[in-house]
């Protein structure tokens, strides 16, 4: 008898703690359908041809996001294509040359660190780096002198921003390529360089090649990972209120624009933010959905 | 070849010559103290139970051991007199003389056409109507060339397990190496395409000195003229094929090749 | 033939050497490129370092150690102190922690013992879904939406029900604003769920069947064998995820800015506002004027980076060796 209320209690313990953890998934679905909801909701009643076509208006005047856009996409586009050689060229360092070494360890270390080190701190660094200069630094002076009203030194502008994307992506590729060149069978290495292939022939023709696909989705998800960036855009490419196709000069980007009008009082710029909102959620959304696709494929 | 009876051994020219080889993982000694010649143009299988050190003696015969940490090789293997221990040796010219086939197939990501050409191109440089002309040659020795002549262009990946093997033959063959080392061939493939690659051996070895390591001791008896037999990380026979499989003098032998371990 | 082909193997021999030289040496140039940008990473993360520690000179230099103890910050005095700030980040990041951890544990016992088979794929993306929506989609949410929605629905009925509890009173009183250092803390705990349930769930899998299979055979119940068999053995990981999970809520600053109040004081109630150190810095750093007040920002900067430098250090570690563990076993 006593063996029995045992087992009832043991029963009763084991459905609760079941119910406990199936509340659990609920908790998390639920914010995240009210979360997307909210945003559908929003970001279409405020959605426009105009957000499209229209530069960002002043309070009270109609307006839309196409310089935001303009400045998201480009600034984005730069920072991948010069983040995504330098972390593949990293990557593979760890996996091939380095992979036991006690250097690579370093690396990896160091760059798992940045990999989930604080953006905004990356955007401080930018700007002590490139926005920040003291007025008689040599460096200024050269910069000024050789490329005028194209020198990125010394100002706000969007090549600090596309640098501090830039340096958040590249700990991404760096991780990614690393792990898709660990997942390349060593019987690969081994039959080519049985062949008596030099060790970058190895890598460049058969293990980067068997990567590809694996590689493809970390850049995917890097693309993804820094569209909604905001903070480290904040104080280095700031903001521009008109369309600017200069990168040494600040201009405007989808999440600081979200974030200036979100934080002031007008009810019509609010409605733009939630439009900003819903078309970086859908790129966003896309690249993740390219991504795991590329992904299945593989495997 | 005279598949019926035993080669006479003292008239034959050594290829290879391993001398008192010792090999180390880390501290743990793989190989003690192997010594064993390898005949030109003769086929020579190393037999044994699992984990007696016929795999990693494979491997040393081309360093690709060296890929990994730790691991060391000791004693002398002599390639034409020439020791390919030494560290003055250039491991890919080594592997250009010494090519290797591997237990599971191994083809590249990349078409049928350049898993061959890629070897080629390695070492030599030709017009394209040259290097045609090397790969359906490589492909004809390794018997592929009916079966794949009019999909070069599709993915190596895309053939059956036995194709991508005799690929990885014909991929071998066509960096116009001395010695072929095949490490457990067969092992991953089917008794009909386990009888074309132990056809393919016997065709290649009137070209080629051929180091086949198999666990199957019919395919040694049936594919080898000679044959070493290895237990423990030690040589403990080795002789002219059909000795070794009808009179052995050693008792492990015996015990092993009458399965009564192993 | 043979012979032929012999001759042939000897002469190509020297052209052999030569083509081998020329990929040797492609072969070095290769792996010094692949090195370069190896150690640009490293020179990234140093140059993160030295630029903010000469930034944040002109402050360290004012303010010298009272810069952590002083709550102070006004620009016109020209007198600051983090730990408002601090507090603010500390306290945000540890109820993000004591909400997430146990909910994400859950949710990995969900999905790898409960959810039927043909769920188990929708429910584990859309909870990793979470962790892909931008941070500041969460802000602006957080700031519209679930701000004044809490403050209606919840936040009053909690005041006026603690209001005569001691301690309690305290803690969850004052007036109901919607935002504040709760409200931000609730959003990061959101946030940061996935990456927990992520990992203890990776940590699960590496576990060998047979354990669960043996504990099942003793009559334990499922519950038992999570709790006295599984968790036991995915600890250093499920700390590790935690750990890393903790680094992000710490540097977090979009969700917490929208919500947070942006207040230089420390309150006794969450519910009031309040800041945090990322905070801080996206609200105040382009308006900024005078040399103390921008190296104060960058200062908190990297104070910033040097905490969660000390716990994602910690939680690589400890994954890394449950790595290598789980790598020897195989």
């Amino acid at each position: 008898m006593k063996n029995q209320a045992r087992i009832a209690r043991r029963k009763f313990t084991n459905r609760m703690f079941l119910a406990l953890s199936v509340a659990a998934a609920a908790f998390g679905l639920v914010w995240l359908a009210f979360i997307l909801g909210e945003l559908f909701y929003n970001g279409f009643a405020a959605l426009s041809p105009a957000i499209f076509t229209e530069m960002t208006p002043a309070p009270g005047s109609p307006g839309g996001l196409a310089n935001a856009i303009f400045g998201s996409v480009v600034m984005s586009l730069v920072a991948v294509l010069g983040g995504t050689p330098l972390g593949i060229l990293a990557g593979t360092y760890l996996a091939e040359y380095g992979r036991y070494g006690r250097l690579a360890f370093f690396i990896r270390f160091v760059n798992d660190i940045l990999l989930s080190a604080p953006s905004i701190v990356i955007g401080l660094f930018v700007y002590e780096i490139i926005v920040f200069s003291p007025p008689d630094s040599s460096l200024l002076k050269v910069c000024r002198a050789s490329l005028g009203d194209y020198c990125p030194v010394g100002h706000f502008s969007g090549v600090a921003g596309a640098v501090a994307l830039m340096v958040i992506v590249i700990p991404v590729v760096v991780r990614t390529t690393e792990n898709m060149l660990l997942l390349v069978p060593n019987g690969l290495r081994e039959a080519a360089a049985a062949l008596g292939a030099p060790r970058s022939n190895v890598i460049r023709i058969v293990t980067w090649r068997a990567a590809r696909a694996g590689i493809v989705t970390g850049v995917l998800l890097a693309i993804a990972r820094i569209s909604g960036e905001t903070a480290p855009l904040l104080f280095t490419a700031l903001n521009n209120q008109f369309m600017s196709k200069n990168l040494a000069q600040p201009i405007a980007s989808l999440p600081v624009v979200i974030f200036n009008y979100a934080m002031g009082p007008y009810e019509d710029l609010h409605a733009l933010a939630w439009a900003g909102a819903l078309i970086i959620t859908a790129a966003v959304l896309t690249l993740s959905i390219l991504a795991r696709l590329l992904e299945n494929k593989r495997s | 070849m005279d598949a019926n009876g035993a080669p006479t051994t003292s008239a034959e020219k050594i290829k290879v010559d391993i001398r008192d080889l010792s090999f180390y993982y880390g501290s743990f000694k793989g190989l003690k103290n192997v010594n064993v010649p390898l005949y030109d143009r003769k086929v020579t299988a190393f037999i044994g139970p699992s984990g007696c050190g016929k795999s990693t003696l494979l491997r040393i015969l081309n360093r690709i051991y060296e890929l990994y940490p730790n691991q060391r090789a000791e004693g002398e293997v002599m390639l034409d007199g020439e020791n390919i221990l030494s560290s003055k040796l250039d491991t890919n010219l080594l592997r250009s003389r010494v090519g290797m086939v591997f237990q599971k197939p191994t083809p590249f990501p990349m078409t049928i056409y350049d898993n061959i050409a890629f070897g080629i191109k390695l070492y030599e440089r030709m017009p394209k109507s040259e290097l045609d002309g090397r790969i359906e040659d490589a492909l004809q020795r390794a018997a592929l060339w009916t079966e794949v002549k009019d999909k070069l262009k599709n993915s190596g990946l895309s053939l059956s397990g036995g194709q991508q093997q005799r690929l990885c033959i014909a991929r071998t063959v066509a960096t116009r190496p001395e010695v072929i080392l095949l490490d457990e061939p067969c092992s991953a493939l089917d008794p009909i395409s386990t009888a074309k690659i132990e056809e393919l051996i016997d065709e290649l070895s009137s070209d080629y000195t051929i180091v086949i390591v198999t666990h199957n001791m019919q395919q040694a008896s049936r594919a080898s003229d000679y044959t070493a037999f290895m237990y423990l990380g030690e040589m403990v026979e080795f002789g002219p094929t059909e000795r070794i499989f009808t009179a052995p003098e050693k008792k492990q032998t015996e015990q092993y090749i009458t399965g009564r371990f192993g | 033939m043979s012979d032929i082909a012999l001759d042939e193997q000897m002469t190509a021999l020297p052209e052999r050497a030569e083509a081998i030289r020329r990929g040797g040496a492609a072969d070095t140039r290769f792996r010094m490129l692949t090195l370069a940008a190896a150690i640009i990473v490293v020179g990234i993360f140093a140059g993160v370092i030295t630029s903010l520690t000469i930034g944040a000179m002109p402050a360290i230099k004012a303010f010298g150690w009272s810069f952590f103890t002083s709550d102070a910050w006004n620009p016109v005095t020209e007198k600051f102190g983090a730990l408002a700030s601090i507090y603010g980040t500390v306290v945000t990041s540890i109820i993000a922690m004591v909400i997430a951890v146990p909910v994400g544990i859950g949710i990995a016992i969900f999905l790898t013992e409960i959810c039927p088979r043909p769920l188990r794929r929708p429910v584990g993306i859309a909870i990793e879904l979470l962790a892909g929506i931008p941070s500041i989609i969460y802000g602006i949410w957080g700031l519209f939406v679930f701000a004044p929605w809490f403050q209606e629905h919840v936040q009053t009925w909690i005041v006026d029900s603690l209001v005569d509890v001691p301690y309690l009173g305290t803690i969850f009183g004052g007036p109901p604003y919607g935002i504040g250092t709760f409200t931000a803390a609730l959003i990061l705990s959101i946030m940061v769920l996935p990456f927990i349930s992520a990992v203890t769930r990776d940590v699960f899998e590496t576990i060998p069947p047979v354990f669960k299979e043996a504990a099942y055979g003793l009559g334990c119940t499922t519950w038992e064998v999570m709790w006295r068999v599984v968790l036991p053995f995915a600890r250093t990981g499920v700390v590790g995820g935690a750990m890393l999970a903790l680094g992000r809520a710490l540097g977090e600053t979009m969700a917490v800015t929208f919500v947070i109040g942006n207040a230089h004081h420390i309150q006794s109630s969450l519910f009031a506002p309040g800041t945090t150190i990322s905070a801080t810095i996206a609200n105040e750093f382009t308006e900024a004027v005078g040399e103390i007040y921008l190296s104060s920002l960058i200062e908190l900067g990297l104070i910033l980076f040097f905490i969660t430098f000390v716990v994602l250090a910690a939680a690589q570690l400890m994954l890394r060796a449950l790595e290598s563990r789980a790598g020897g076993a195989a």
